[in-house]
């Protein structure tokens, strides 16, 4: 009855077995859930890590693609264009818009970059030489960009969902419906069932004893009931030759027919 | 007869530069570099040529610091030249800065309508572009005042008065200006050459040459450059230096030309430049816009091609005698050699070998 894990001090009644059994109910529901939201998310962090990996080797090239096409830029200029191009700069081409995505109960930040189309503010750079070049080596750094957005993307929501992934495990398995409140409440209810049955038992010997007892105390009535009867039976056998001629008897009257007993 | 006297001023400095020139990387020199593995390994092929400039270099420097102190040493050659020239070459020699100078005051005028502080940009100007009054432009806080008080002191002065105002300089965009004072300075250098007594022999037989390419160079540059911007054809048409092969006829063209094929057509006139179009593959109107990108024609670019023909030009150059115009080419080459060796150099650190052949070696 006890088992390792004890069970809830309630009293073993009706409702509390109800209760017991709600709560048993929901433990259950709530860990299947816990662990089914787990396993989405460790699908997800799986599909990110991945990701990630890919975004990662993919910046790797472009980043290089990148970096090379200033190296044009350079040979092609012959000068730094860093100052000119930094000041000609005054609107954002290139933008980033956070969205935010539901994966199983968790927010994820998502990044998605567009350009804004008609901002060129550096198009006559290089208008003497090289100007080919630099506008090459924009949009380079435009898709290089682009794939840094990307990664930071995947790599917020890695952060995110790592955490979230180890406070559902930690619900899933530490703090363990499973090995504690479900046996316990399972506990609780055999308890309450024994008990309930023990009482039940009670009830019916109690029950038995006093039909019993209902039994014995009918008998004993009849048995004085008919020794009266027997005594008035008697004297009037011996009175009876006296008083019982006046009046006779109607045997189709509303009286009792003593018991005949031979 | 231009032989007779011309050693007497200019002789000196002459020399110096065919010193200077045999310094200059070969294609043997060129061909070491392409194998190196390491910058330290350029560094280290660069010693003969450059010596004590590259000493104070860190391991592994990156490029741009190696191409500073390239910099550095055509900087303070060139500087020699001009303590040591008088007279017409003195004169000569200040000319060529002028080119230097346009792109500082450029970046101080950009430095100016923004607002930013613009002594820290005298940190990133051109030294060979560096005159005295040019600190003076940083004490000018807004642009009518650098136009009006500063400017007017600048050798530029002249470049700036009839073709640029003050509201120019604050509405235009900085490249209009820039390139609106280049062809000033074009023009300007040309009539000098054209017209100086001194210079009445070789040089302005060479010079002619060499600047005329230069202006149709930066015409067609000019032209390919403003497609798809918001630069109007007849803006487009003033940043035209006004002489050249393709002046006036071409020039005409390049102005109305709305695509590649118009600037194809337009600079047909003049076989050098059809050639070039015909390489790149831009007279068909193939894509591939100034390919080193990966474009037709071997990887090699229409700027490629320039920079080809300038330096063949320059070399040639210093077949004639009684000149300063070697000054000229032995920069025009220095500059080439400090950009081949800068994109040896970002080939080996990034590390891509394949294009490392990208270089124009004329020796």
């Amino acid at each position: 009855m006890s088992g390792a894990v004890g069970r809830e001090p309630v009293f073993p009644t009706r409702q509390s077995l109800g209760l017991m059994k709600s709560k048993l109910k929901g433990a259950e529901t709530g860990h299947s859930l816990l662990k089914r939201k787990s396993e989405a998310l460790t699908k997800r962090f799986r599909e990110i890590t991945r990701r990630i990996d890919e975004a990662k080797r993919k910046m790797g090239r472009v980043m290089q693609i990148a970096a090379f096409s200033l190296a044009e830029v350079s040979y092609a200029v012959g000068g730094d264009i860093g100052y000119q191009v930094q000041e000609s700069a005054k609107q954002a081409r290139f933008r980033v818009r956070a969205k935010q995505e539901n994966v199983s109960g968790v927010f994820l930040p998502q990044f998605e970059s567009y350009t804004q189309d008609g901002v060129n503010d550096f198009a006559l750079t290089g208008l003497g030489k090289g100007g080919q070049q630099i506008q090459r080596c924009r949009e380079t750094y435009a898709r290089a960009v682009e794939t840094l957005v990307e990664l930071a993307s995947l790599q917020t929501a890695f952060l995110i969902l790592d955490e979230v992934i180890k406070v559902v495990n930690r619900r899933v398995l530490t703090k363990s419906s499973e090995h504690v409140i479900i046996p316990r409440t399972e506990n609780t209810i055999k308890y309450i069932n024994s008990e309930l049955d023990e009482l039940d038992r009670e009830e019916f010997y109690r029950l038995k004893k006093v039909s019993g007892k209902k039994q014995r105390d009918n008998a004993a009535a009849d048995a004085e009931i008919l020794a009266a009867r027997k005594k008035a039976e008697a004297e009037e056998a011996a009175g009876g030759v006296v008083a019982a001629e006046p009046e006779t008897a109607d045997i189709l009257g509303e009286q009792e027919d003593n018991d005949v007993i031979f | 007869m231009e032989g007779l006297f011309f050693n007497v001023n200019g002789g000196f400095v002459e020399g110096i530069v065919r010193g200077y020139r045999n310094s200059l990387l070969t294609g043997q020199n060129y061909s070491n570099l392409t194998q190196c593995e390491t910058i330290d390994d350029v560094k280290l092929q660069l010693g003969p040529a450059y010596g004590d400039f590259l000493a104070s270099l860190p391991p592994n420097p990156p490029t741009s610091a190696l191409a500073g102190k390239m910099t550095d040493k055509l900087v303070s050659e060139f500087r020699y030249l001009v303590a040591q020239s008088v007279g017409s070459t003195a004169k000569f020699l200040e000319y060529l800065t002028y080119g230097y100078m346009i792109d500082n005051i450029a970046l101080l005028i950009t430095g100016t309508l923004h607002e930013r502080d613009t002594r820290e940009l005298l940190e990133r100007c051109h030294p060979l572009g560096w005159f005295e009054t040019l600190p003076v432009l940083c004490v000018a806080t807004n642009i009518e005042e650098l136009y009006n008080s500063v400017l007017i002191e600048t050798p530029l002065a002249p470049y700036f008065k009839g073709s640029l105002s003050h509201q120019d300089l604050d509405e235009l965009n900085i490249e209009i200006v820039r390139n609106t004072l280049y062809k000033n300075y074009l023009e300007d250098f040309h009539n000098f050459v054209q017209t100086h007594p001194d210079f009445s022999g070789p040089t302005q037989e060479i010079m002619s040459e060499i600047l005329q390419f230069e202006a149709d160079r930066r015409a067609i540059n000019i032209t390919l450059n403003s497609f798809g911007t918001e630069l109007s054809k007849q803006e487009r048409r003033k940043l035209y230096p006004e002489f050249g092969n393709l002046y006036p006829e071409g020039s005409l063209m390049l102005s109305r030309a709305e695509d590649v094929e118009g600037v194809a057509l337009a600079v047909s006139a003049v076989s050098d430049y059809k050639s070039f179009f015909d390489a790149v593959g831009l007279s068909q109107g193939g894509g591939g816009l100034g390919g080193m990108g990966g474009g037709p024609a071997d990887g090699k670019s229409l700027e490629d091609l320039f920079y080809q023909k300038e330096m063949e030009m320059s070399k040639f150059v210093f077949t004639r005698q009684f000149t300063p115009a070697v000054v000229y080419a032995w920069m025009k080459l220095k500059e080439q050699e400090i950009r081949n060796v800068t994109w040896i150099s970002e080939c080996i650190a990034q590390n891509q070998k394949e294009r490392i052949g990208n270089f124009i070696s004329v020796f």
